[in-house]
Protein backbone atom coordinates (compact mmCIF):
# COMPACT_ATOMS: atom_id res chain seq x y z
CA UNK A 1 0.00 0.00 0.00
CA UNK A 2 1.43 3.38 -0.86
CA UNK A 3 0.84 7.06 -1.19
CA UNK A 4 3.25 9.39 -2.98
CA UNK A 5 5.04 10.17 0.29
CA UNK A 6 4.24 7.20 2.50
CA UNK A 7 4.62 3.47 1.91
CA UNK A 8 3.96 0.29 3.86
CA UNK A 9 5.53 -3.06 3.05
CA UNK A 10 4.14 -6.11 4.81
CA UNK A 11 5.67 -9.47 5.54
CA UNK A 12 4.74 -12.38 7.77
CA UNK A 13 7.24 -14.27 9.91
CA UNK A 14 5.38 -17.24 11.44
CA UNK A 15 2.63 -15.57 13.50
CA UNK A 16 4.24 -12.13 13.39
CA UNK A 17 3.23 -9.28 11.09
CA UNK A 18 6.06 -6.95 10.15
CA UNK A 19 5.14 -3.58 8.65
CA UNK A 20 8.02 -1.59 7.22
CA UNK A 21 7.00 2.02 6.85
CA UNK A 22 8.73 4.75 4.87
CA UNK A 23 8.30 8.43 4.09
CA UNK A 24 6.15 10.78 6.13
CA UNK A 25 3.49 9.73 8.64
CA UNK A 26 1.16 12.69 9.19
CA UNK A 27 -2.56 13.57 9.16
CA UNK A 28 -2.62 12.94 5.40
CA UNK A 29 -0.99 9.51 5.39
CA UNK A 30 -1.88 8.03 8.81
CA UNK A 31 -5.23 6.53 7.60
CA UNK A 32 -3.19 4.11 5.43
CA UNK A 33 -1.33 2.75 8.46
CA UNK A 34 -4.56 2.61 10.43
CA UNK A 35 -6.13 0.45 7.70
CA UNK A 36 -3.17 -1.95 7.75
CA UNK A 37 -3.22 -2.34 11.53
CA UNK A 38 -6.99 -2.77 11.43
CA UNK A 39 -6.58 -5.60 8.89
CA UNK A 40 -3.94 -7.27 11.00
CA UNK A 41 -6.09 -7.17 14.13
CA UNK A 42 -9.19 -8.36 12.24
CA UNK A 43 -7.17 -11.31 10.95
CA UNK A 44 -6.32 -12.20 14.54
CA UNK A 45 -2.65 -11.23 14.22
CA UNK A 46 -1.78 -9.41 17.43
CA UNK A 47 2.01 -9.69 17.31
CA UNK A 48 3.02 -6.73 15.23
CA UNK A 49 6.41 -5.19 14.49
CA UNK A 50 6.62 -1.78 12.85
CA UNK A 51 10.01 -1.12 11.30
CA UNK A 52 10.65 2.64 11.04
CA UNK A 53 14.03 2.48 9.26
CA UNK A 54 12.89 4.52 6.24
CA UNK A 55 10.45 6.78 8.06
CA UNK A 56 11.56 10.40 8.05
CA UNK A 57 8.74 12.07 9.94
CA UNK A 58 5.89 11.44 12.36
CA UNK A 59 3.27 13.84 13.74
CA UNK A 60 0.65 13.34 16.45
CA UNK A 61 -1.69 11.87 13.83
CA UNK A 62 0.81 9.03 13.35
CA UNK A 63 1.26 8.54 17.08
CA UNK A 64 -2.52 8.34 17.43
CA UNK A 65 -2.64 5.30 15.16
CA UNK A 66 -0.50 3.30 17.59
CA UNK A 67 -2.57 4.51 20.54
CA UNK A 68 -5.71 3.27 18.76
CA UNK A 69 -4.55 -0.36 18.70
CA UNK A 70 -2.11 -0.95 21.56
CA UNK A 71 -4.70 -1.72 24.23
CA UNK A 72 -6.67 -4.17 22.08
CA UNK A 73 -3.51 -5.90 20.86
CA UNK A 74 -2.10 -6.35 24.38
CA UNK A 75 -5.43 -7.59 25.73
CA UNK A 76 -5.15 -10.34 23.13
CA UNK A 77 -1.68 -11.40 24.24
CA UNK A 78 0.19 -9.45 21.59
CA UNK A 79 2.08 -6.20 21.25
CA UNK A 80 3.10 -3.55 18.77
CA UNK A 81 6.88 -3.31 18.90
CA UNK A 82 8.55 -0.38 17.18
CA UNK A 83 12.05 -0.69 15.73
CA UNK A 84 14.84 1.03 13.76
CA UNK A 85 13.76 4.62 14.43
CA UNK A 86 15.83 7.52 13.17
CA UNK A 87 16.93 9.86 15.95
CA UNK A 88 14.60 12.69 14.86
CA UNK A 89 11.61 10.32 14.79
CA UNK A 90 12.47 8.85 18.21
CA UNK A 91 12.77 12.45 19.50
CA UNK A 92 9.04 12.94 18.80
CA UNK A 93 8.10 9.76 20.71
CA UNK A 94 10.41 10.82 23.50
CA UNK A 95 9.02 14.38 23.64
CA UNK A 96 5.64 12.94 24.66
CA UNK A 97 6.83 10.13 26.91
CA UNK A 98 5.72 7.38 24.53
CA UNK A 99 8.69 5.14 25.43
CA UNK A 100 6.85 4.58 28.75
CA UNK A 101 4.10 2.73 26.92
CA UNK A 102 5.71 1.33 23.78
CA UNK A 103 8.50 -1.19 23.40
CA UNK A 104 10.95 0.68 21.15
CA UNK A 105 13.91 -1.40 19.98
CA UNK A 106 16.97 -0.71 17.90
CA UNK A 107 16.61 -3.63 15.50
CA UNK A 108 13.77 -5.66 13.97
CA UNK A 109 15.58 -8.87 14.95
CA UNK A 110 15.39 -7.91 18.64
CA UNK A 111 11.62 -7.57 18.34
CA UNK A 112 11.33 -10.95 16.60
CA UNK A 113 13.43 -12.58 19.33
CA UNK A 114 11.32 -10.99 22.06
CA UNK A 115 8.09 -12.18 20.49
CA UNK A 116 9.43 -15.69 19.91
CA UNK A 117 10.66 -15.86 23.46
CA UNK A 118 7.15 -15.20 24.80
CA UNK B 1 -9.32 27.14 -5.60
CA UNK B 2 -6.36 29.14 -4.41
CA UNK B 3 -3.14 28.68 -6.29
CA UNK B 4 -0.30 28.14 -3.84
CA UNK B 5 1.79 31.21 -3.46
CA UNK B 6 5.35 30.96 -2.23
CA UNK B 7 7.70 33.88 -1.79
CA UNK B 8 11.08 34.12 -0.15
CA UNK B 9 9.83 33.98 3.41
CA UNK B 10 6.11 33.32 3.04
CA UNK B 11 3.81 30.65 1.71
CA UNK B 12 0.03 30.34 1.29
CA UNK B 13 -1.64 26.98 0.82
CA UNK B 14 -5.08 25.52 0.50
CA UNK B 15 -6.24 23.96 3.76
CA UNK B 16 -5.65 20.39 2.65
CA UNK B 17 -3.66 17.72 4.47
CA UNK B 18 -1.80 16.90 1.24
CA UNK B 19 -0.11 20.30 1.65
CA UNK B 20 1.37 19.51 5.08
CA UNK B 21 4.54 18.06 3.58
CA UNK B 22 5.21 21.28 1.64
CA UNK B 23 4.58 23.41 4.73
CA UNK B 24 7.07 21.31 6.73
CA UNK B 25 9.73 21.49 4.03
CA UNK B 26 9.31 25.27 3.88
CA UNK B 27 9.77 25.59 7.67
CA UNK B 28 12.60 23.02 7.84
CA UNK B 29 14.57 24.79 5.16
CA UNK B 30 14.47 28.10 7.05
CA UNK B 31 15.06 26.56 10.48
CA UNK B 32 18.14 24.65 9.32
CA UNK B 33 19.57 27.70 7.54
CA UNK B 34 19.01 29.75 10.69
CA UNK B 35 21.20 27.30 12.61
CA UNK B 36 18.90 24.88 14.41
CA UNK B 37 20.10 21.27 14.43
CA UNK B 38 18.26 18.52 12.57
CA UNK B 39 16.21 17.38 15.57
CA UNK B 40 15.16 20.89 16.66
CA UNK B 41 14.32 21.91 13.08
CA UNK B 42 12.14 18.81 12.78
CA UNK B 43 10.35 19.68 16.03
CA UNK B 44 9.66 23.24 14.83
CA UNK B 45 8.25 21.84 11.56
CA UNK B 46 6.19 19.42 13.69
CA UNK B 47 4.72 22.29 15.76
CA UNK B 48 3.70 24.11 12.56
CA UNK B 49 2.26 20.87 11.12
CA UNK B 50 0.16 20.45 14.29
CA UNK B 51 -1.18 24.02 14.01
CA UNK B 52 -2.08 23.54 10.33
CA UNK B 53 -3.61 20.10 10.97
CA UNK B 54 -5.81 21.61 13.70
CA UNK B 55 -6.86 24.46 11.39
CA UNK B 56 -7.72 22.05 8.56
CA UNK B 57 -9.65 19.73 10.86
CA UNK B 58 -11.30 21.97 13.43
CA UNK B 59 -11.39 25.54 12.10
CA UNK B 60 -12.00 24.79 8.42
CA UNK B 61 -13.66 21.38 8.84
CA UNK B 62 -11.79 19.98 5.84
CA UNK B 63 -12.94 22.74 3.46
CA UNK B 64 -9.86 22.77 1.22
CA UNK B 65 -10.93 25.96 -0.55
CA UNK B 66 -9.90 27.84 2.61
CA UNK B 67 -6.43 29.27 3.04
CA UNK B 68 -3.54 29.13 5.51
CA UNK B 69 -0.60 31.53 5.18
CA UNK B 70 2.78 31.37 6.88
CA UNK B 71 5.50 33.95 7.14
CA UNK B 72 8.91 33.40 8.69
CA UNK B 73 10.96 36.16 10.26
CA UNK B 74 14.24 36.14 12.16
CA UNK B 75 15.96 38.57 14.47
CA UNK B 76 19.19 37.91 16.38
CA UNK B 77 18.58 34.51 17.99
CA UNK B 78 14.81 34.62 17.46
CA UNK B 79 13.05 32.48 14.84
CA UNK B 80 9.34 33.25 14.38
CA UNK B 81 6.59 31.80 12.27
CA UNK B 82 3.42 33.84 11.72
CA UNK B 83 0.41 31.70 10.81
CA UNK B 84 -2.71 33.38 9.45
CA UNK B 85 -6.17 31.86 9.13
CA UNK B 86 -9.72 33.14 8.89
CA UNK B 87 -11.50 30.39 10.81
CA UNK B 88 -13.18 30.64 14.18
CA UNK B 89 -10.83 32.15 16.76
CA UNK B 90 -9.16 29.66 19.04
CA UNK B 91 -6.25 30.30 21.35
CA UNK B 92 -3.65 27.53 21.07
CA UNK B 93 -1.51 28.97 23.84
CA UNK B 94 -4.23 28.42 26.45
CA UNK B 95 -3.16 26.20 29.30
CA UNK B 96 -3.96 22.63 28.41
CA UNK B 97 -1.59 20.97 30.91
CA UNK B 98 -1.77 17.40 29.71
CA UNK B 99 -0.61 14.68 32.09
CA UNK B 100 1.14 12.30 29.71
CA UNK B 101 1.41 9.48 32.28
CA UNK B 102 -2.37 9.57 32.67
CA UNK B 103 -2.83 9.94 28.91
CA UNK B 104 -0.71 6.87 28.16
CA UNK B 105 -2.02 4.78 31.07
CA UNK B 106 -5.58 5.29 29.81
CA UNK B 107 -4.72 4.65 26.17
CA UNK B 108 -6.13 7.99 25.14
CA UNK B 109 -5.98 9.21 21.59
CA UNK B 110 -5.88 12.65 19.98
CA UNK B 111 -5.50 16.07 21.54
CA UNK B 112 -1.70 16.02 21.44
CA UNK B 113 -1.26 18.81 18.88
CA UNK B 114 -1.56 21.74 21.30
CA UNK B 115 0.60 19.93 23.83
CA UNK B 116 3.34 19.49 21.23
CA UNK B 117 3.18 23.17 20.20
CA UNK B 118 3.55 24.21 23.85
CA UNK B 119 6.40 21.76 24.46
CA UNK B 120 8.39 22.70 21.37
CA UNK B 121 8.04 26.47 21.09
CA UNK B 122 9.49 29.03 23.51
CA UNK B 123 6.82 31.67 22.98
CA UNK B 124 3.28 31.56 21.61
CA UNK B 125 1.31 34.70 20.83
CA UNK B 126 -2.25 34.72 19.57
CA UNK B 127 -4.22 37.67 18.21
CA UNK B 128 -7.80 36.80 17.23
CA UNK B 129 -9.23 38.37 14.10
CA UNK B 130 -10.96 41.69 14.50
CA UNK B 131 -12.60 44.40 12.47
CA UNK B 132 -9.17 45.93 11.96
CA UNK B 133 -7.59 42.72 10.71
CA UNK B 134 -9.80 39.88 9.43
CA UNK B 135 -7.43 37.00 10.12
CA UNK B 136 -6.33 35.21 13.28
CA UNK B 137 -2.62 35.62 13.90
CA UNK B 138 -0.57 32.98 15.66
CA UNK B 139 3.11 33.69 16.18
CA UNK B 140 5.31 30.77 17.23
CA UNK B 141 8.81 31.68 18.37
CA UNK B 142 11.88 29.56 19.07
CA UNK B 143 15.17 30.93 20.32
CA UNK B 144 18.49 29.66 19.03
CA UNK B 145 20.52 28.90 22.16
Amino acid sequence: MNNSNFKIEKKKIDDLAVLSISGYLDAHTSPLLEQELEKSVKDGCYKIIVNFSDLDYISSAGLGVFMAFIEDVRQNGGDIKLTNMKEKVFAVFDLLGFPLLFDILNEEDEAITKFQGN
Amino acid sequence: MLLSVENNNSICINADSSELERIRKFVLNFAEKFGFDDITSNKIALAVDEVCTNLIKHSYKYDSSREICLQISTDDNQFSILILDDGASFNPSSDISLDMRDYLANFRRGGLGLHIINLVMDKIQYIPRSEDFPKNKLILTKYLK
